[in-house]
């Protein structure tokens, strides 16, 4: 109404003042060259002119979009005052080119974007509309074209205008319409994927993948346009102050289009690695509704370590914003899936497995060593101090566990590494007992026992690293004896009949491991060069250990190192 | 197809108008637009809200159910947890990571598989049992914890209000 008031008035005082000048001159020339030298009119003629665009505006709006919706209307009047503010920076850096065709090129200018701001606004709402007329589609599409065009033209005139008369303010109409067209670039992608998801009968799980991509392609040809843009004015003119907030608003705009897509592609990347599809008997015990979009799961649905089953994409487009379980909100990522354990994945997976013995037999070395023992105890101890082994630390630090946990590369030290039966060390490797009577050895005997040569001197080292090794072994079976009795005497279950049905074989390699592993690592400090070289091919070995087949390795071990022992004996 | 957020909206829209919960009506105010829903909510009994019915107006996000909606009732209504404007301060209604009173767990905070019922019905409860460690109006908190029968007056004074008895 009040526009209507603004609009006659001004078509009044128009008329007044060219019926005023057509009465004074008489004649067409002389009233306009009077018009034009006259403030006042010029000024009423500018105004007319202004409402001329308003009412055109108006009309537009009225073929292109029918009646504004309540928040199309006001992202409008947000945008086009912060344009027109960059609109009157702009002006401060042109100021020597301001004249009225200046200010018209800059209205034309404002006009356009708000076309732009509208057409995507009502693009982004075609996926909240229940219903979309074939008007809609028409009007959109016409609007696309021709701003498009429209664009393009202008383009192409900034450019022949910057070609023939050198840089100009055609240089700032060159760059926003170039903005511009990337804006209808995107509208018409985002209204080409709309369309399809609307005609298609089935939801289609990839649109906001294409989205994502399509927001961050954009996104950086922009933020290229940009800092090209004020890369020339800086070299040009001077810093272009009005470029600065749309600058600052698409870079961020494009970081977290960026972010979006990496956390995108990583919510994709888990979903297809560490959860498993969920099967048509699954989906039928459980409800059949996805609870995020409340629609019947038939096919593309995920199942996580929780047991709760949803759409894939609905998955994915939450655990872009989140890594929770939506139902029961457990953090998926700190969860390791139960039932596709790899080699990197088993230390994570070790207390949950040691707290309930998974379903399939993890390929785990020490699973072996758990479960080798026959007395039932020690399941028992092993479910219940599943994370026991800082209360247990090695007795001393050169001491059997450690250089053990150390020779099999990427394993957490379980806590119980030496079997409960008898330690056999002293019988296979039998260290040079020293003569219970001296009285009886001759004097050559003496002198060689007693000797200052290497080699005794390394025998004799070599005695005393195998007393260590076989206390700290001693101490070791203290410790076990002691942590098995404690458990008898508490009231137990047996529960777990699987573990205890391994093979008697596999018990004594384990124990012959062990031992030998222990006085590699002891023996490690009397090492000569004539056994460096095994020594080497030892730790080179080691390192595959987890992949071939531990006992033939650990056979292999022992072999060598009596090998060695036999070298060092006759001498 | 329609966008996941409105065939989201329409599925709740028509379960609460098959299986209306007690207590609660809601819907689209204007069935062009699912993203404005307007509810009656009905005071809970045995509390200084029985016996009122109270409007409220839900605002939901483009990208719902991943975000949540707004909720503003459109009354006046004396309570702690609901702001002197009418937006409701309840932790179902916050995304986790913002936290406007700093004290909610994220268990209780939004996520997809909550609904508008589940919404209404938390409302519901808060009415009969304000929150008053998170005080959205601290009048009301105060009011709430020292004086409860001046309290209990007002509450009821504005229940008069909202169904036109004087």
């Amino acid at each position: 109404m009040r526009f209507l008031g603004i609009s006659f008035v001004s078509f009044v005082l128009t008329s007044v003042v060219v019926a005023n000048a057509y009465y004074q001159k008489k004649q067409f020339y002389p009233s306009v060259v009077y018009i034009t030298k006259s403030n006042p009119s010029m000024a009423v003629l500018y105004i007319q002119a202004f409402i001329g665009v308003w009412i055109l505006g108006k009309l537009m709006r009225k073929i292109f979009f029918g009646q504004l919706r309540t928040t199309e209307f006001e992202h409008l009047m947000e945008r086009s005052w912060y344009a027109i503010t960059e609109t009157c920076l702009a002006f401060t850096v042109f100021r020597d080119d301001f004249t009225p065709k200046f200010v018209a090129l800059f209205t034309l200018l404002l006009f356009l974007k708000s076309f732009h701001w509208l057409a995507e606004d009502r693009v982004d709402y075609m996926e909240r509309s229940p219903v979309i007329s074939w008007v809609f589609h028409v009007r959109i599409l016409s609007l696309l074209l021709l701003l498009g065009a429209l664009d393009m033209h202008f383009i192409l005139h900034a450019c022949q205008s910057t070609m023939s008369k050198g840089a100009s303010v055609q240089l700032v109409f060159g760059f926003e319409y170039a903005v511009l067209i990337t804006v209808v670039l995107n509208i018409g992608i985002k209204y080409a994927l709309h369309s399809v998801d609307l005609n298609s009968e089935t939801p289609w799980d990839n649109k906001a993948v294409f989205l994502l991509y399509t927001e961050l392609v954009m996104g950086f040809i922009k933020v290229i346009l940009y800092i090209a843009f004020v890369a020339i004015m800086v070299r040009i003119y001077t810093l272009p102050l009005f470029a600065f907030r749309p600058m600052y608003y698409t870079i961020r705009n494009f970081k977290k289009a960026f972010s979006d897509v990496i956390l995108s592609r990583r919510a994709i990347h888990n979903m297809n690695t560490l959860y498993p599809d969920a099967t048509p008997e699954e989906l039928q015990a459980a409800d059949n509704v996805c609870i995020i979009c409340r629609e019947e799961m038939v096919t593309a649905s995920k199942k996580l370590p929780c047991n709760h089953i949803f759409h894939t994409s609905c998955l994915r487009s939450w655990f872009q914003r989140q890594q929770t379980c939506p139902t029961c909100r457990l953090n998926i990522l700190r969860s390791p899936a139960p039932t596709a354990p790899t080699n990197n994945n088993i230390p994570a997976a070790q207390p949950q497995a040691a707290a309930a013995p998974p379903p399939n037999p993890v390929p785990n070395p020490y699973f072996n060593v758990f479960a080798a023992p026959g007395p039932n105890p020690f399941n028992q101890f092993n479910q219940a101090n599943g994370e026991m082994p800082p209360q247990t630390p090695p007795p001393t630090p050169q001491g059997a566990a450690q250089p053990q946990a150390g020779s099999v590369p990427g394993q957490a030290p379980p806590p119980l590494i030496l079997p409960p039966f008898p330690f056999p060390i002293p019988f296979m490797v039998p260290p040079p007992v020293p003569p219970a009577n001296l009285g009886v050895l001759t004097d050559e005997e003496l002198r060689q026992l007693e000797g200052n040569e290497r080699r005794n001197i390394q025998a004799r080292i070599q005695c005393l690293i195998n007393i260590q090794t076989m206390l700290d072994a001693a101490v070791q079976m203290m410790q076990q004896y002691n942590v098995v009795t404690m458990h008898k005497l508490q009231p137990t279950t047996s529960s777990s009949s699987s573990n205890t049905e391994v093979p008697q074989e596999s018990q004594t390699s384990e124990s012959e491991a062990a031992a030998t592993s222990s006085e590699d690592a002891n023996r490690e400090p009397a090492r000569d060069k004539t056994n460096e070289p095994v020594i080497n091919s030892m730790s080179e070995s080691d390192v595959p250990s987890s992949t071939t087949p531990e006992e033939e390795l650990r056979r292999r071990r022992l072999q060598r190192f009596l090998q060695a022992e036999q070298q060092q004996q006759p001498n | 197809m329609a966008g996941s957020a409105l065939r989201r909206l329409m599925a709740e829209y028509k379960q609460l108008t098959l299986n209306p919960p007690e207590g609660i009506i809601a819907g689209p105010i204007n069935e062009e637009n699912f993203f404005e829903w307007e509810a009656l909510i009905t005071g809970p009994e045995g509390t200084c809200f029985e016996g009122g019915v109270f409007p409220a107006k839900l605002t939901f996000p483009p990208d719902y159910p991943l975000s949540p909606p707004k909720m503003q009732f459109t009354c006046d209504i004396f309570h702690p947890n609901i702001y002197s404007d009418g937006r409701v301060c309840i932790s179902i209604l916050h995304a986790p990571g913002d936290d406007p009173m700093g004290y909610e767990s994220s268990a209780e905070r939004w996520s997809p598989v909550q609904s508008v019922e589940k919404i209404l019905l938390s409302v519901i409860s808060m009415l009969a049992e304000p929150n008053d460690e998170s005080g959205a109006n601290v009048d009301a908190a105060k009011m709430w914890r020292e004086d409860r029968n001046q309290f209990n007056e007002i509450a009821e004074k504005l229940v008069r209000k909202t169904l036109g008895i004087p």
